[in-house]
């Protein structure tokens, strides 16, 4: 009869599912959503471009260019943990969703 | 005269693609011949271009759901091949982490398993319980799937007071529904009906060809590599191997519902006795040329071995990683003849096939 017990007290329960675009939850403190570069303290070392497995960072020293590929980061924070100027953060909002428009954050010059 | 029909690559019970051309005399398979590498990868060899920590990202990536623990095999076989002591918070953090992975994987297991013998409301049942650990997840790593919590030189996330407490309450608040889960596998008269005496593996057999995990396990050999030497820390948490001692579908079955208790107390275990301290060490240099290390952990679905050889530089000269669900398919070849074809899909799930593992 376990079967049963459960069906009935899911009777009375609300749906454990959200009505999403409604009712978006709001991510927690942790979560890895997208990256945020501060280009203010950059010295165009390079180091995150080095540590980045999939190799999503392009780091020029003479132009002074940070670019990210957005579509390959795999959000792993190498980069983050890297920085010695702490210009990488993250940040918990979750990155849009796009066509080639949002495929690189290019830092100003 | 036999018939041969194709199971797969495409067929509803398997999430991932693999073929099982099946020998059939009439409704009773005879034989049955696997087909692998419709997802190949080539991990192994793409682990050239990167370096040693980077390969931990690689790693976790072979397999969704058994992320966490392979890349905490890595990481150990790493360390081991570079000689370096983690700190012991770190390792706590790894178990911790580690059992909560498995807890969401028997669950969706036993979900998964539910649908391949049609009761689909159980399904959905053990996927929303599941939902509470993959909750957990993201909120003390930042990803529910793909953790990156594990780094080579200990963790790279660590769990605050407030995790601990919310873990603990989410622990205590999917006991009792577990309890409940476990009622209907264990005594519902269905599902009773279909697994019993189902795909039997006996003891012998099962060690032969050489099973791991819970179809091992089910078969009745006490074999868990948490209790082995080189994971001394479970020794410490006070773990316990379940055997079961049938053989069929449902004793493999009752081994992963009772092995989801003794995921709840390693993880209380682990927590009482969580030590303060660092949780990673700088690690510096590149492993010697000629050096060697393996690796062994239990993952959800059995043993995982890693290889891993250094040549002098930052990158590995050799990485080599045995999946359970390779060490299955002998297992799954011999529970097959002899069943009917209705009853394929539940025996092939039984042994938790995982095919981006095996095929890397």
């Amino acid at each position: 009869m376990g079967m049963l017990n459960l069906v009935l007290s899911n009777v009375s329960r609300k749906p454990p599912t959200r009505l999403y675009p409604f009712d978006i939850r709001v991510p927690y403190e942790s979560f890895r959503g997208r990256i945020i570069f501060n280009p203010e303290n950059c010295i165009y070392c390079g180091i995150c471009q080095k540590k980045c497995p999939p190799d999503a960072i392009t780091v020029t020293k003479d132009e002074k260019t940070w670019e990210l590929n957005v579509f390959r980061c795999i959000m792993c924070t190498e980069c983050v943990s890297g920085c010695p100027k702490e210009c990488i953060a993250i940040s918990n909002e979750r990155a849009k969703t796009g066509p080639k428009e949002y495929i690189k954050m290019v830092a100003p010059k | 005269m036999t018939t041969v029909i194709p199971f797969g690559p495409q067929h509803p019970v398997l999430p991932e693609p693999v073929q099982l051309k099946l020998e059939l005399d009439n409704d009773v398979v005879v034989g049955a011949l696997p087909s692998l590498g419709y997802v190949h990868r080539g991990l192994e060899k793409f682990v050239d271009t990167k370096d040693y920590n980077q390969t931990l990202y690689i790693c976790e990536r072979i397999c969704g759901i058994c992320s966490a623990i392979h890349s905490i095999t890595y990481a150990r076989a790493v360390e081991q091949l570079m000689n370096v002591e983690i700190p012991e918070r770190a390792e706590y953090l790894r178990v911790i982490w580690s059992e909560l992975a498995r807890v969401q994987s028997h669950l969706l297991w036993l979900g998964l398993f539910a649908d391949g013998f049609g009761f689909e409301s159980l399904f959905m049942e053990c996927w929303k319980y599941r939902e509470a650990v993959m909750d957990i997840m993201e909120m003390t790593t930042g990803n529910r799937v793909i953790t990156s919590m594990c780094k080579v030189g200990g963790t790279s996330k660590d769990l605050s007071k407030e995790h601990i407490n919310i873990i603990l309450k989410a622990i205590d608040d999917l006991e009792p529904q577990v309890k409940n889960l476990e009622k209907v596998f264990v005594n519902n008269y269905t599902v009773k009906k279909r697994l019993v005496g189902l795909g039997t593996l006996p003891k012998q057999l099962a060690y032969d060809v050489g099973a791991v995990g819970p179809t091992l396990r089910g078969s009745g050999v006490h074999f868990d590599i948490r209790e082995s030497p080189s994971w001394s820390i479970y020794k410490d948490l006070n773990f316990k191997a379940v055997v079961e001692n049938d053989g069929d579908c449902y004793a493999r079955t009752k081994v992963r519902i009772y092995e989801l208790y003794e995921c709840f107390k390693l993880i209380r275990n682990a927590i009482s006795k969580l030590p303060e301290g660092e949780i990673s060490i700088q690690i510096k240099g590149s492993p010697t040329a000629g050096a060697e290390a393996i690796s062994r952990s239990e993952q959800p679905r059995g043993e995982v071995v890693y290889y891993v050889k250094g040549n002098g530089t930052k990158n590995l000269e050799r990485l080599k990683i045995r999946t359970p669900t390779f060490a299955n398919i002998p297992a799954l070849l011999q529970m097959l003849p002899g069943i009917k074809l209705a009853d394929v899909p539940v025996v092939v799930l039984t042994v938790d096939p995982c095919i981006s593992c095996t095929e890397r």
